[in-house]
């Protein structure tokens, strides 16, 4: 189910959030877990089998774990429940990965198994991993109440596009939660919020990436228009989501962490990843980086360190050689910078962020390219390669067309206006007049979103994917 | 801080249960008047439908299209598309000087080529060794004349000119400069019956006969709001249909082949109906007659048409003893020899540059 529907915002969110205030304290995780089924089963019902598998090999995990007193004993069930979560992951995401290269590299043609890529198990797969991970460093207590754990594992605001919360980070708050209208409150706001991001910019944008892909009419800024396009698309699809995902669990008691903070802003490769999908990136570090020796090892081997760790996230992200080169892009990038370059870049404010920019662009035109060939040829096409026009009609239109939503994004990409709310709350008159709008502007928000769902057509949130 | 979270919180509840309620216990519609379509109704649950993720799909659609003040909410969208994205199209429909403009863009070469093949498959199988004369005319969309510099439109000469290396078989007759954004409606698609007249001539010169122009113009009350006005969503004002007639249409014998049954030139029930346009030979029909009780030339014609013809064809009948309207999109050319003799007939394809540039719906 997309929260970005009719059947979520008016039929299941309504009816689950009233089920479970009405509920007593301690039937709530029992409602938030069925309501979750519910949730993933309304668009894969086939999966909901693999998913409680998946839970219950994490919850007999992390008890045998516990339960077990050599540290031998314990490392053996760990690594069995971890290769279980990943070989689940591996099957069904990677396995025709794999049959396409090694017909390709030996000639041969075996049949693609047909298996499609069961929504979201790319993050509750991480954050199982993280839960069997953790308890075995004994970082926490394995959870005995199984309906606690898999309400945790199946949490429906950040089951299927995250961001990746770590049983650590809500352990406490699946026992205990705090129920307040300044919760609520500032829950619906950051719901609210990402809905508009994903309904009033995510989608125009993606449009107007269908519509250049559809063009017969192509030059070299427009293929610099869809680059910019995109990335913004993807930035306000994914962070749309990820304030949808924390604003509903604040609703519901819970504090998930940050995973965007204006990544767009960044001065380098580095600082981006530090804005940029934090929960995945901190994940990375945590269970990969940190445990090959991060960088306390020699240079060859934290260089060998850096690459492992993005190839892992390039792959993460999908089955093709794209994300893997993407994934590797930013591997050197975050080299170069770390060997010699991040220097250079913080004396000059506006070199480094051109330099970011054109990076981000580049690598996101490598990340939707539909193969490395499209990729190529897309940047080549960027840089006046091939025998296009530098400027076309439709460029002309569609620039048009979009260019008030182009601004929009681009603004709101940056901290500008929530400093310039911030500033204008400091004068006390100011401050009672936002507040008396608020509720209005939410509630305009919702019919203006509500208007642009019941007549447009559904348009999934790319993170789904992955 | 709490008092302003209380405020938000109400609010907000109030909002989302309220529609929510709103959608649960609104009656379900059965037709959207301004989208000329059926409205999906609640699905039936069964444990079938659920495992095959059939129910979910239609459920989700019952929502869709059932939710409370739909119209509304389209128009409001289309409002904020507009007024404040300042976006040049709605559902790729713009406003030209008060007429709502499908964009139609851009040129699909290959459907033009496939109708273009349609239209030979039919002239060998039945007009290569008939004696027939054939004839072709393309019929523009609104954006041709409204488009502009600023615009996406066809490549209108382009279009044409592949259409006619298909249809070499036939002789082109030009009519683009017979009309002008005028002569259609400002909320439809079609044109206006009462200004076509020089595309009649045009046709009728061409195809070497002459006709009784000499029409009464009369205009129905109802307010028409065409099929744009739907799918733009917009706030667009009302108009009339006007037709023409004279004692040759009123006295002239129409049969409609699909439904086996006698219907007038003006259906005055129709006119009445969802789609007033289908006044015109009652609307979509594959196989219909005309015939004219005051001439006895022996001359007929056979259009091969889509609904543009439907308001041409009264003015072709003075011309004619018969006309004969073939939609290949609602009958397979095959079975079209059942019921039409093409021998020493004029045969006309008359199709509007829309048709050709979606021609997937030809048979």
């Amino acid at each position: 189910m997309l929260f970005s529907s009719i059947v979520f915002l008016y039929y299941f969110l309504p009816v689950t959030l009233l089920l479970y205030f009405v509920a007593p304290k301690k039937f709530r995780n029992s409602v938030l877990l069925i309501s979750s089924l519910v949730f993933y089963g309304w668009g894969e019902p086939k999966y909901l089998l693999l998913m409680t598998a998946s839970i219950i090999i994490g919850y007999i995990s992390g008890l045998m774990i516990e339960a077990f007193h050599t540290r031998r004993a314990k490392k053996l069930v760990m690594v069995a429940s971890v290769t279980i979560s990943l070989g689940f992951l591996a099957w069904f995401k990677y396995t025709n990965f794999f049959i396409d290269n090694f017909n390709r590299v030996f000639g041969l043609s075996i049949p693609f198994l047909k298996i499609a890529l069961p929504i979201g198990i790319s993050f509750y797969t991480f954050q199982i991993l993280s839960y069997t991970v953790d308890v075995y460093r004994g970082e926490v207590p394995a959870q005995r109440n199984l309906i606690n754990l898999a309400a945790y594992i199946s949490l429906f605001p950040q089951l299927i596009a995250g961001p990746i919360v770590r049983y650590s980070q809500v352990e406490h708050e699946l026992r205990e939660r705090e129920y307040s209208f300044d919760n609520f409150a500032a829950g619906m706001r950051r719901f609210v919020l990402g809905l508009g991001k994903k309904i009033l910019i995510a989608n125009l944008l993606g449009e107007l990436c269908d519509a250049f892909k559809a063009s017969g009419d192509k030059s070299v800024l427009f293929y610099w228009l869809y680059a910019a396009a995109f990335a913004l698309h993807i930035y306000f699809d994914f962070s749309g989501y990820s304030d949808m995902a924390i604003g509903l669990g604040r609703i519901l008691g819970f504090h998930f962490p940050e995973n965007f903070n204006y990544p767009f802003i960044s001065r380098s490769a580095t600082e981006f990843w530090r804005r940029w999908h934090i929960s995945l990136g901190s994940w990375f570090r945590d269970y990969v980086y940190i445990p090959l020796g991060g960088n306390r090892v020699k240079k060859s081997r934290w260089l060998l360190n850096i690459l492992t760790v993005w190839l892992l996230t390039g792959f993460w992200h999908g089955a093709a050689w794209n994300f893997v080169t993407w994934g590797l892009f930013f591997a050197v990038l975050l080299i170069i910078e770390k060997l010699f370059l991040l220097k250079y870049l913080e004396k000059s404010r506006i070199f480094s962020r051109i330099y970011v920019i054109l990076a981000l662009l580049i690598s996101f035109v490598i990340f939707n390219a539909a193969n490395m060939g499209e990729a190529l040829s897309y940047i080549g096409a960027m840089f006046g390669a091939g025998d296009i026009p530098l400027v076309s009609k439709e460029l002309s239109y569609y620039f048009k067309d979009y260019a008030v939503v182009l601004v929009i994004a681009l603004i709101g990409a940056t901290p500008l206006v929530k400093n310039l709310v911030l500033k204008i709350r400091l004068n006390r008159a100011a401050e009672i007049v936002t507040d008396c709008l608020e509720p209005l502007v939410l509630v305009g928000l919702m019919l203006v979103m509500t208007a642009f769902l019941v007549d447009g057509s559904f348009n999934p949130f790319l993170y789904f994917r992955f | 801080m709490k008092h302003k979270s209380i405020i938000v919180s109400t609010v907000m509840i109030l909002f989302f249960l309220g529609l929510s309620a709103f959608a649960w216990i609104k009656p379900q519609d059965d037709f959207s008047q301004s989208e000329r379509r059926k409205l999906s109704r609640m699905p039936q649950l069964s444990l079938q439908s659920v495992i095959k993720g059939k129910y979910m799909k239609d459920f989700e659609d019952y929502t869709l299209d059932q939710f409370p003040m739909r119209d509304q909410f389209r128009a409001l969208k289309a409002q904020v598309s507009f007024n404040v994205l300042r976006r040049l199209d709605n559902n790729d429909i713009y406003i030209s000087d008060g007429y709502a403009v499908k964009m139609e863009y851009p040129l699909n070469e290959s459907s033009v080529k496939r109708a273009g093949e349609r239209f030979s498959y039919v002239y060998d199988k039945y007009l290569k060794d008939s004696g027939t004369n054939v004839y072709l005319s393309v019929i523009p969309d609104k954006n041709y004349f409204t488009a502009g510099k600023d615009r996406l439109s066809l490549d209108y000469d382009r279009l044409v000119s592949v259409f006619k290396s298909e249809t070499e078989f036939g002789q082109y007759i030009d009519i683009f400069d017979c009309l002008g954004i005028e002569d259609y409606y400002r909320t439809d698609t079609h044109w206006r019956q009462e200004k076509i007249l020089p595309v009649a001539e045009r046709l009728a010169q061409a195809m070497g006969t002459e006709l009784d122009l000499d029409f009464e113009e009369k205009t129905l009350d109802r307010d028409f709001y065409g099929v744009y006005y739907g799918q733009s969503a917009l706030p667009l004002d009302s108009e009339k249909i006007s037709y023409l007639t004279n004692t040759l249409l009123e006295n002239a014998k129409v049969f409609d082949y699909q439904n086996n049954r006698e219907i007038p030139v003006y259906d005055m029930k129709k006119a009445e109906g969802k789609d007033p346009y289908e006044m015109f030979l009652s609307g979509p029909l594959s196989l219909v007659t005309m015939e004219n009780p005051k001439i006895n030339n022996g001359r007929e014609l056979i259009i091969f048409r889509d609904s543009f013809t439907s308001s041409l064809a009264p003015l072709l009948l003075s011309g004619y003893e018969r006309i004969t309207l073939v939609d290949i999109r609602y009958i397979h050319p095959d079975m079209v020899s059942k019921y039409v003799d093409f021998t020493g007939s004029d045969v006309l394809f008359l199709y509007s540059t829309s048709v050709l540039n979606n021609s997937e719906t030809i048979k």
